[in-house]
């Protein structure tokens, strides 16, 4: 875990595509929000691991997520259960229903339906806010929070030996200091 | 390209899966027996052992074996617990959210085995449940003293204000009271004896008056015709009297004929009220054998309360148009070419140890969506380890949610042994041995439930303990029973079944009844009319001076009327009138001899 965090926060302060970062979180947010082992999340991590996001973040991303994901399963169930009973609907997804794909990813399921299209639906913002706020704290925050006693502090502990460790150029974390 | 693609996740990926998979082969089973004793120990709220689990991948089949499922209840006990069941699953279905099972067996299924070690309890739910089902048992059984021979007190019943002799007896008493009243007072104005001595007095004394001229007749003829108006008087009094008497013996002999009934009537309302006819025997058909009959009807209650929340989730799920929000969310399903259940066991086969022998149950396309296939649920249960015993039943829900269930059995020589028909406070009875045959059809739709169940045990031998005089003689009437026949009726809401038990017992009970209460009821009948008898005796006997005082008055007034309507239709005018006719008759003779004397004497003389 601690492995983790030092990879995140590394990502965070290296100069690793602040967009990788941002993707993964949004990607992670998809697959956070649903069970893990559904068919839609199988085909995300394919593609989180073919394509150059961070793998770091991605996990955090996921871990994060399905603990929210928990808390907000009242909604995601409302969001599925409203557009599989929606009479309007029920013509589109019954002919979607008669395709093998469309059940054996449960998108007949009104937890994996809701889960999916609200990750769908949110990601995108998810993706700007999580660049935006990496930025910001690349410009501002590190800076800011680095000034603290508490961070100094941290810097003796394990915890930043492991983040040296993956940083590998003390010089940068030097000069950012 | 190579910016944005890193092919080695392509080798992460299959890796991955690679490792998901050989996860899923080697603890695939543990996570199943984990998953599987989890809801199953939700489900019934104590301990589950599952000694083994095992998955063949190609037809997936899984496999539980040494299932044990504690028994809440009585923890040293099993609910249930079977060797082996094994379930052929079809795995794309499954994907798709369904479980279709082609077969279910399960084996060595059986009920109440005995624990190796007491198995832990977690919940205690349905106790009030349970807690009224025994506390309607019990009440059956609480029946059992109530209706002991209890025979009123003699004396209590007779001293009773409201018997119909006492009060036909005070009524007769008050009669005579008031009719003795108005008699005295018309006794009062009646012509007594001096009276009436005076009045012949007077009568002789007009008889006896000197005659000597008509204005002597016309003064006698005026003293007799204003006696004359006395009588009258008098004859008028008595003519009333004599009516009263009359009025007065009607009254009384109308109450003295409801005094003289009113005993039997009075038996009549004692048998009525005490029920002394109506000792029904078919109560304790009802007492002994409807515990039995509740005891299975509740289990078929308790059974179509369990499965009827699944089947109405099945009428939403059937719908997609009805909105329920779970936090684990649930299948819609949809139309589609050939529809199959989200549930369904195509064949199923339980084989079960009981006490009597191994039962044989087989069931075919067991769901809760019949209209998709169109299919009724099939149950037959057989055996042939004891007798024969062989059930057909079948159910099926329409998707406007209404339940219509039916089926047959039927019992031929199977025996029964060491069941307990009753126990409580004043009897225990149980069947020690017996032979069993019936037959029976029931259905039940939607919450009416109809059965009818005809059962003939021969060869029966019961034993028991009774403590009081009624359930003595119950126990010794079922102990002399060779053989009986049962007649039970379950029909109604199934929640509140009405039932109808005819017995053979009933006339044996009867029998019994008459002939053991026949000697008591004699000897109470006999002491409470003897009792009664006896008020009426003394209540006649009270007015029989009454009445005869009635006959004394009633025969004076005879006389008295008599003597007055002699004195009045006296002749003693009409002999004066002689008299003095036969007086001047005389004295003309006299003289007319004087003259003829004188005349013959002058010619002769």
């Amino acid at each position: 875990m601690l492995t983790l965090l030092a990879k995140l926060f590394h990502a965070l302060n290296s100069d690793s595509s602040i967009r990788q970062i941002a993707l993964a979180i949004a990607l992670g947010f998809v697959v956070g929000l649903s069970p893990i082992l559904t068919l839609h999340n199988i085909v995300i991590i394919f593609f989180v691991l073919l394509i150059r996001v961070h793998l770091g973040s991605f996990i955090l991303a996921v871990g994060l997520f399905s603990g929210m994901s928990y808390i907000l399963s009242p909604v995601i169930v409302l969001v599925g259960e409203s557009l599989l009973t929606h009479p309007a609907l029920t013509d589109f997804f019954t002919s979607l229903y008669q395709l093998s794909l469309f059940k054996l990813a449960h998108w007949h399921h009104t937890y994996i339906l809701g889960a999916f299209v609200l990750g769908l639906v949110l990601c995108v913002p998810v993706y700007f806010i999580s660049k935006v706020l990496i930025e910001k704290y690349r410009l501002h925050i590190m800076t800011f929070f680095e000034k603290f006693r508490i961070v100094q502090t941290l810097k003796a502990s394990k915890f930043y030996r492991l983040y040296s460790s993956f940083s590998g150029d003390t010089s940068l974390i030097k000069g950012a200091l | 390209m190579a910016r944005f693609i890193r092919w080695q996740g392509m080798v992460a990926f299959l890796v991955l899966s690679a490792l998901v998979v050989v996860f899923g082969y080697f603890f695939a089973e543990s996570l199943v027996k984990k998953a599987l004793v989890s809801s199953a120990e939700s489900a019934f709220g104590a301990e589950v052992n599952i000694a083994e689990v095992k998955l063949v991948y190609s037809p997936l089949q899984i496999s539980v074996l040494g299932l044990q499922v504690t028994d809440k209840e009585v923890p040293t006990q099993n609910l249930f617990s079977f060797e082996r069941a094994t379930a052929g699953i079809d795995v794309w279905q499954y994907l798709f959210g369904k479980i279709i099972i082609d077969e279910l067996e399960v084996s060595q299924l059986a009920f109440s085995s005995v624990r190796a070690q007491a198995g832990r309890v977690y919940a205690d739910e349905q106790a009030s449940d349970e807690g009224a089902q025994a506390s309607l048992a019990e009440q059956a059984k609480d029946l059992l003293p109530e209706v002991d021979i209890k025979l009123p007190d003699v004396k209590t019943l007779l001293n009773d204000s409201n018997l119909l002799t006492v009060k036909a007896s005070k009524q007769l008493q008050h009669s005579y009271k008031a009719e003795q009243v108005k008699l005295k007072a018309l006794k009062a104005q009646l012509p007594n004896k001096a009276k009436m001595k005076s009045y012949q007095d007077k009568v002789k004394a007009l008889g006896k008056m000197k005659v000597n001229s008509l204005a002597d007749i016309e003064k006698i003829k005026t003293a007799f015709e204003q006696i004359k108006v006395e009588f009258k008087a008098d004859q008028a009094l008595v003519k009333k009297a004599k009516q009263q008497v009359l009025a007065s013996k009607d009254l009384l002999a109308k109450h003295v004929t409801q005094l003289k009934n009113a005993p039997s009537k009075d038996w009549q309302q004692i048998e009525k009220t005490y029920q002394l006819e109506s000792i029904d025997a078919e109560d304790f058909a009802h007492i002994l054998f409807g515990e039995q009959a509740r005891d299975h009807v509740q289990k078929a209650q308790w059974a179509y309360e369990k499965i009827s929340p699944f089947l109405d989730n099945s009428q939403t799920e059937a719908t997609a148009n009805e909105v329920k929000t779970h936090t684990s969310g649930r299948f819609i399903f949809f139309k589609e070419e050939s529809p199959l259940p989200s549930v369904l066991i195509k064949k199923a086969l339980f084989s079960i140890q009981l006490a009597q022998g191994e039962v044989i149950v087989s069931g075919s396309e067991l769901t809760h969506q019949h209209w998709l296939r169109g299919k009724n649920s099939l149950i037959n249960i057989n055996s042939t380890a004891n007798g024969e015993l062989s059930l057909t039943s079948h159910f099926k829900l329409s998707q406007s949610g209404a339940f219509n269930a039916g089926g047959a059995w039927f019992v031929n020589d199977r025996w029964l042994s060491n069941t307990q028909l009753t126990k409580s406070k004043t009897l225990t009875l149980s069947l020690d041995k017996a032979q069993l045959s019936g037959k029976g059809t029931f259905s039940l739709s939607n919450n009416d439930i109809s059965a009818a169940n005809h059962l003939s045990l021969k060869q029966a031998s019961f034993q028991g303990q009774a403590n009081s005089k009624i359930t003595q003689l119950l126990l010794a009437t079922m102990k002399s029973l060779d053989s009986l026949t049962i007649d039970i009726g379950v029909n109604g809401e199934l929640k509140k079944p009405k039932f109808t038990i005819a017995s053979s017992l009933s006339n044996a009970l009867t029998g019994a009844f008459k002939q053991q209460l026949a000697g008591k009821l004699t000897d109470f009948k006999d002491k409470v009319n003897k009792g009664l008898n006896e008020k009426l005796a003394n209540a006649l006997k009270l007015g029989d001076s009454q009445t005869a005082e009635l006959l004394d008055l009633e025969a004076l007034l005879t006389d008295t009327d008599k003597a007055l309507a002699d004195l009045k239709n006296s002749d003693i005018v009409k002999q004066q009138q002689k008299n003095l006719e036969d007086k001047l008759k005389n004295k003309a003779k006299d003289k007319l001899k004087d003259k003829l004397k004188n005349k013959f004497g002058d010619l002769f003389g």
